[in-house]
This record gives C-alpha cells, sequence and structure tokens, in this order.
C-alpha cells in the first residue's frame, strides 16, 4: 500500500498564544461564530443580558416568547430572571428546555453550543436542507437560503 | 479538487452550483494551496470548525448532498468520488474511487426530478445519520478545542479534542482530525490501524453508494 498523504505538516502548528477574550468577559461559541459578552449574571448557568440574545443564536424576544423563524418558545420565570434589578436570559436553561448540548470551560469562561435540535428538524423529517451561514473564501457569506433555483452540490474534503 | 472544477466544467449549466468545502482546521494555510491549485471557479469554503459537516450529519470526507432549486436534499452522505482515483507507484499503488458518480450527477443537473438518481424523501431522511445527544454534543467540545488552540492554548485544546472523540467515536472527521496534530500526521499508524478495525469488522467506512457501476 503507498505511503499515506498529509498536506502541509509544518503549517498545523502556526498558532502563537493570545488571549481568548478581555478579562472578566465570557464567550459563546455557536454556529463557528464567537459572541464576547462583557457582561453576564451570577449563578451556575450563563445568564446573558436579553439584548444579547439574538446575536448568539438567532432568537429574539416578543411577548409570545423567545421566537426564531415560526417557532416560539414561551418564556418563564426559570429563563427570565432579575437580579439586583437587572433582568437576565438564562442561555443554559434555554438549552436544556430545547436539549441542545453544551461544554462550559470555567477557567476561560467559554460556553460552546452545539446546534439547537429544533433548528434540524426540517432536515431529519422531511429532508430539506439546514440553514448555515459560513463566509468563502473570498468572503462572501454563503447561506443555504443563498442557493434557492439552483441546483447544488455541496461536497467536502480535506487536506489530512 | 482539480476533479471538481473539470466536473463543474464539464457540466456548465448556470443553474449548477458546487461548494467545496474543506473540512480543515489548519484553515486557509493548508486547504487555500490545494484549492488554488485546482483555479477553482466553484464556491470554495475553508469550514475550520466543520461547521458544513454537522450540518449534515457528516462523520468522514469526502461526503456530499445534492440539493434541489427547492432546498429539498434528494441525495445524502456517500462517500463521494469523482473518478477513480490511483496515487503511488505501480508496485504500491492504490486505487479509490468509482466512475459513475459524475455521470449520475450529471443525468440529475439534466433531468432534474425525472432523473433515476433523485431519491425520495423516505430514502434521503432514511440516510441522514442519527446523532445522539452525546454526538451533537461532540461539535461544541470540538469547536472549543479548536478555539483553544488558535489561541495558542494547545493542552486544554488537547483535553477537549480528547472529549470529543470520546463523545462522538464514530466520526472518523474527529478522528483524523485530531491526528493532523500528532507526529505521526493523520494518516499514520493510528489512522492505518482505525481503517483495518474497519475493515475485519466489514463496516462501512462510507455509507456505501448506492449506484448501480
Amino acid at each position: 500500500m503507498a505511503a499515506a498523504f498529509m498536506a502541509y505538516p509544518e503549517l498545523r502548528h502556526p498558532f502563537e498564544a493570545k488571549p481568548i477574550h478581555a478579562e472578566g468577559s465570557a464567550s459563546v461559541l455557536y454556529q463557528g461564530r464567537q459572541i464576547t459578552l462583557s457582561e453576564t449574571g451570577s449563578g451556575p448557568g450563563l445568564l446573558i443580558n436579553p439584548a444579547d440574545l439574538k446575536r448568539i443564536n438567532g432568537f429574539e424576544l416578543k411577548p409570545e416568547g423567545a421566537c426564531y423563524a415560526d417557532m416560539c418558545i414561551p418564556l418563564n420565570s426559570k429563563l427570565l430572571t432579575t437580579q439586583d434589578g437587572q433582568q437576565w436570559f438564562d442561555l443554559t436553561a434555554f438549552a436544556d428546555l430545547l436539549e441542545q448540548p453544551y461544554v462550559f470551560d470555567q477557567a476561560s469562561n467559554v460556553w460552546s453550543f452545539a446546534e439547537i435540535p429544533a433548528k434540524r428538524d426540517n432536515m431529519m423529517v422531511n429532508g430539506l436542507a439546514p440553514d448555515f451561514e459560513i463566509p468563502d473564501r473570498q468572503g462572501n457569506v454563503i447561506r443555504m437560503t443563498d442557493l434557492k433555483g439552483k441546483k447544488a452540490l455541496i461536497v467536502t474534503w480535506s487536506s489530512w | 479538487m482539480p476533479v471538481w472544477q473539470q466536473v463543474y466544467e464539464e457540466i456548465n449549466d448556470p443553474d449548477f452550483v458546487i461548494l467545496c468545502v474543506a473540512e480543515d482546521t489548519g484553515g486557509e494555510a493548508v486547504a487555500g494551496p490545494i484549492f488554488d491549485a485546482a483555479k477553482p471557479t466553484y464556491i470554495q469554503i475553508v469550514d475550520a470548525d466543520h461547521i458544513i459537516s454537522s450540518a449534515f450529519n457528516f462523520v468522514n470526507v469526502p461526503s456530499a448532498a445534492w440539493i434541489d432549486e427547492e432546498g429539498r436534499i434528494v441525495r445524502i452522505d456517500e462517500g463521494t468520488y469523482a473518478k477513480i482515483h490511483e496515487l503511488g507507484n505501480e508496485e504500491q499503488s492504490i486505487k479509490f474511487g468509482n466512475d459513475v458518480y459524475t455521470p449520475a450527477l450529471r443525468d440529475w443537473v439534466e433531468k432534474g426530478a425525472e432523473s433515476e438518481f433523485v431519491q425520495s424523501v423516505e430514502t434521503v431522511t432514511g440516510n441522514i445519520r442519527e446523532l445522539s445527544f452525546d454526538q451533537q454534543k461532540a461539535d461544541a467540545a470540538f469547536r472549543l478545542a479548536n478555539l483553544f488552540r488558535e489561541h495558542g492554548l494547545t493542552e486544554q485544546a488537547e483535553e477537549y479534542w480528547n472529549l470529543t472523540q470520546t463523545l462522538n467515536p464514530e466520526s472518523i472527521n474527529f478522528f483524523r482530525q485530531n491526528l493532523t496534530l500528532s507526529a505521526e500526521g493523520s494518516a499514520g499508524q493510528s489512522f492505518m490501524e482505525r481503517r483495518g478495525e474497519y475493515e475485519s469488522q466489514k463496516k462501512d467506512y462510507y455509507r456505501p453508494l448506492d449506484m448501480d457501476s
């Protein structure tokens, strides 16, 4: 059998130590983005300013609940809490409710969230392409919805 | 990737696009030159966090989905080779791939829903991998590992790479991507042993290509 091949081994450790975020901040990872939060509430979970919700996962607070597309999750006192007169949205309680997995690294104060399963029902049940949003090499943001009207082959590969 | 450029040029239909996605935490530094060498005109994405693989529940490369004009998946998750590839010299050559995928793709682009290669919703949804809660959680651990690596925190990165593989041991993508950071590389002894396990247990390394050859 021929020796297998991995391209550019020398380029795979190119990174220098640098801070993840400013001292005292928290970061959320979601769908390939890092969202830095300058303020969070205190407690075991991740309490965010409700105004930050949309830039994290696209959900917006409306009278009927936390809403994304045609989905609305009714709010309760666990999801929306008050500390010292300030309102917080409990992002980890929200994730638990939606069965959205996450991993927390306490030392660095980074919360990494997997996709929200309800956002994927259309694929799992109806065979519709999942939404995604990702930059191409030229810096254009490519969304699945932008490809409507065309046939698309989405093919993965790797250098390794 | 030159092979996909050739396919793209041969099909040459303004209403057909290829998104070619490099699943590579090494990023532009490692995937960029390979793309450039193909002189591509299709859409090129360097996907360090494996966003596209997790969107479609892919666990290996190359894998693909065909999406029609209405956003319906009509084929998904097959070992996706555009031709028969041959690596190495005559004494030590390895052949892989097939010569049926590209003609099938061309047939679909021409005939659309009438193509015999278009699968029903039931077949497509049946071919989408079901991932457990822990397997989905692996995506979150993987991205945390990548963040640490990008910031030069290799010990923390290693901790979460390991967690990733514990959570989703079925993912060849995660297994081999992690090996890129080891001295032996992604195609060394560990990979050969893992590959050997698939062969000895008759497990599918890719979902079988459901096309006559």
